[in-house]
């Protein structure tokens, strides 16, 4: 039997009447702070039990007639609940019959900020590389299983990226920022080589490696306590979230310590105990969003000896349109609801200001992304601006249109944004040398090869010379 | 052999035109370096038409323009290419970026033979659905997953392909690895069966040689055969290639139960090479 209080068993079961009729009225009786809805695991729960033998409702015999294809039986141990994702998901960061590349460096705290590097192939740290693992910076489709070590190229635009991180910092200015581009050119890379940056450069880095994990409806959520209008927690991907950022910051958070006292804790922290006290403290899904302001109120506390702050997000366009929750008066409810996506967006809208400075970095996604028209309107009036064009000439609204949002449009009214293009021709040779280097490209790198495959690549847009170079049966 | 020489060894040398030549007069060739004193045009003609006292050549302001002018810049690059001993008006080098490429051109150029032909071959015998390009990226996921996996430790009873490299090369190779994979299971035979030949109903067996294309593509079903009976381990796009090239690993390292049919094969066929000389096949063969 499902959860008393899931909006979508309660559904289900309506017709059954009896006990489920008995159990809708109660979780209409709780009051709303204390419901949990819930889509993914309570119907997970129902499959997962045996059915108990009672009055068969319709739904159920239509399932019945679903099952009725003969499944074939392979013999052998089907895998796991959640085995077949986690295989889906795993990242390999090294190929032990790649050869090892000579004379490849590590990147040091200053070295992306350098313009001499632009076009140098260098390697992650293993410090940084376990800390990006954990923060899950990392993604399956990008290449790094082929090659010894994680190692990336330095392209202009991320010198370019992280001297105006570097110079809003000495402002204790936030650089607010979104990466664009077309497929594959490199902008979760971007975003990867921000976050190493800010990993070697003692910033607290706090990252949303998916945001469509958090509109999709996959993870619970529940209404915040108190919040007016209603904002909605999702308190087992906060708990996540915490507990990655305790443990890629955890040195930082070690040094600091609270100055406020945060009665609504769970758990009581005395004021000038450890940040990382804080952070531990936070052991139950139901705590996990108070525990999290607490985290960032003590964070964004001017002076103190607090580092600076890099929040990303990977898959801007996710969270830039309702989400598939839904309230308990099943309206649904618009991302920017979702208290965890709120404070993303009011960061990157300066609405939350970073007083230490950092940035506050949101990828697009080109891949699976909803089309948002607000958002696309949004970026190309900031790039007509950056163009300087006149305020007058910027790209309008068409007359009529329905599908816009006000809400996206004023969270990205001032933010700047980085268009991502192909790499230049130095850079792709550089790139290719240094897959020649590792054995895994066989073929002579000079003009004509570079030439080729940075044509065939649309100019250079790295992900399709990875295509034809690397993912390829020609060899 | 020194060329003989008679009447038709000079008519080979003779060419016949079918067609009258179009163009009579050949354009001639852009000689710059032999134009150069002729290149400032006004000093020239002002000297045509002045014969008495030829004017001071102007040589302070003239000559920068004229050492920077195109064609003074190629002709300086021709000779340039001349002391190098290689001739400036070599068509491979005039006007290309490149140069022509060498003839005949190299199979990977041709636009049919681009991929190797096993993984061309077995690329298509992936395919499901005419989707050649899924079967396309299944093989690139094939490849990668033989160029990442260790290397392959040999079983003695399952010998390789005589000349195979050693399995520290195979991942380096992942063509390679694959090749060998195939060619060492796939059969050299396969049994004919002639029915109302032996008599009583029974089919006679008779080993028939195979060409190599049919020798892998038998070999590829053997292999097509035991990976869709394999459990799968995961959900998304790289969960077959993977089986498929944990299989060509197994085949490699004398697991795969592939190398059983094959050896079944073999028997067969060796135990029914006497029906070769049956008399009724006599002259069919």
């Amino acid at each position: 039997m499902s959860a008393p209080n899931c909006l979508r068993g309660c559904l289900v079961q309506r017709p059954a009447g009896g006990a489920a009729a008995t159990l809708l009225r109660h979780s209409t009786v709780m009051p709303a702070t204390a419901a949990h809805f819930s889509t993914s695991t309570p119907l997970h729960g129902n499959m997962m039990k045996p059915q108990k033998p009672g009055p068969k409702s319709k739904v159920l015999l239509v399932a019945k007639q679903w099952k009725k294809g003969k499944v074939a039986d392979r013999g052998g141990k089907s895998p796991l609940p959640g085995e077949r994702k986690a295989f889906r998901k795993r990242i390999l960061l090294s190929n032990n019959n790649a050869l090892p590349v000579e004379g490849l460096t590590y990147i040091g705290p200053g070295d992306l900020l350098d313009h001499k590097n632009v076009g140098k192939v260098m390697s992650i740290p293993d410090a940084a590389v376990d800390q990006l693992r954990t923060a899950e910076v990392f993604k399956p489709t990008q290449t790094w299983s082929i090659f010894r070590k994680p190692s990336m190229l330095v392209r202009s635009e991320t010198v370019d990226l992280l001297n105006r991180m570097h110079t809003a910092l000495g402002k204790e200015k936030a650089l607010r920022l979104v990466i664009a581009g077309d497929r594959i050119t490199g902008k979760s890379m971007l975003l990867l080589q921000a976050i190493t940056h800010a990993y070697l450069n003692d910033y607290i880095v706090i990252h949303i490696p998916e945001a469509q994990e958090l509109s999709i409806g996959a993870t619970e959520y529940a209404p915040v306590p108190h919040s007016d209008p209603v904002q909605f927690m999702q308190p087992n991907y906060v708990l996540k979230l915490i507990q990655a950022i305790r443990k890629a910051n955890e040195k930082l958070l070690a040094k600091m310590t609270t100055i406020y006292s945060h009665p609504d804790l769970p758990q009581n922290i005395p004021v000038s105990s450890p940040l990382l006290a804080l952070a531990n403290s936070a052991k139950e899904p139901e705590s996990a969003w108070i525990v999290f302001r607490a985290l960032f109120q003590e964070l964004t506390v001017k002076g103190h000896g607090r580092p600076p702050i890099l929040f990303s997000l990977d898959g801007l366009a996710h969270i830039m349109k309702m989400s598939e929750y839904r309230t308990a008066a099943f309206e649904p409810i618009h991302s920017h609801d979702l208290a965890l996506v709120r404070l993303f967006t009011d960061c990157l809208s300066g609405a939350v200001s970073l007083p230490n400075g950092g940035a506050v970095l949101a990828a697009m996604t080109r891949g699976n992304a909803p089309r948002v028209p607000s958002l696309d309107l949004a970026l190309s009036r900031r790039a007509a601006e950056q163009a300087g064009r006149h305020k007058n000439q910027l790209p309008q609204r068409p007359a009529f249109a329905k599908d816009y949002d006000d809400r996206v449009e004023a969270v990205l009214q001032t933010v700047e944004l980085l268009q991502l293009q192909g790499v230049s021709k130095p850079e792709a040779r550089s790139l290719m040398e240094y897959w020649a280097a590792s054995g895994v490209l066989r073929s002579l790198i000079d003009e004509a090869t570079v030439s080729e495959k940075w044509t065939l690549a649309g100019n250079g847009i790295v992900g399709e010379m990875e295509r034809a170079a690397l993912l390829t049966s020609r060899f | 052999m020194p060329p003989r020489l008679n009447v038709w060894s000079a008519c080979r040398a003779l060419s016949i035109r079918t067609r009258p030549v179009t163009n009579a007069t050949p354009r001639p060739r852009a000689a710059a370096a032999l134009a150069r004193g002729l290149a400032d045009l006004s000093t020239t003609s002002h000297n045509s038409s002045n014969t008495n006292f030829p004017p001071m050549p102007q040589t302070t302001e003239s000559q920068p323009a004229e050492s920077s002018s195109p064609e003074n810049q190629m002709a300086l690059s021709q000779l340039t290419m001349a002391a190098y001993g290689v001739n400036p008006f070599d068509p491979a080098i005039e006007g290309h970026k490149f140069g022509l490429p060498e003839l005949p051109l190299p199979s990977p150029m041709h636009m049919k033979h681009r991929y190797d032909p096993v993984v061309l071959q077995i690329t298509k015998l992936l395919m499901r659905d005419g989707k050649l390009s899924k079967a396309q990226r299944d093989m690139a996921m094939i490849l990668n997953y033989l160029r990442t996996s260790p290397p392959p430790k040999l079983n003695p009873s399952r010998p390789l392909l005589p000349g195979a490299p050693p399995p520290s090369h195979l991942p380096f190779d992942p063509v390679m690895y694959l090749t060998v994979a195939i060619e060492s299971v796939a059969p050299l035979i396969r049994i004919r069966g002639y029915t109302g030949i032996a008599g009583g109903g029974h089919k006679l067996d008779v080993p028939a040689p195979l060409a190599a294309r049919q020798r892998r593509r038998i070999a590829m079903q053997w292999i097509l055969d035991v990976v869709a009976k394999k459990n799968s381990k995961g959900s998304g796009r790289g969960m077959f290639p993977s089986r498929v090239a944990e299989e060509i690993i197994a085949v490699v390292e004398g697991r795969s139960p592939v190398w059983d049919k094959r050896q079944m094969v073999h028997k067969v066929g060796t135990a029914a090479r006497a029906n070769l000389n049956h008399h009724k096949l006599i002259g069919k063969l």
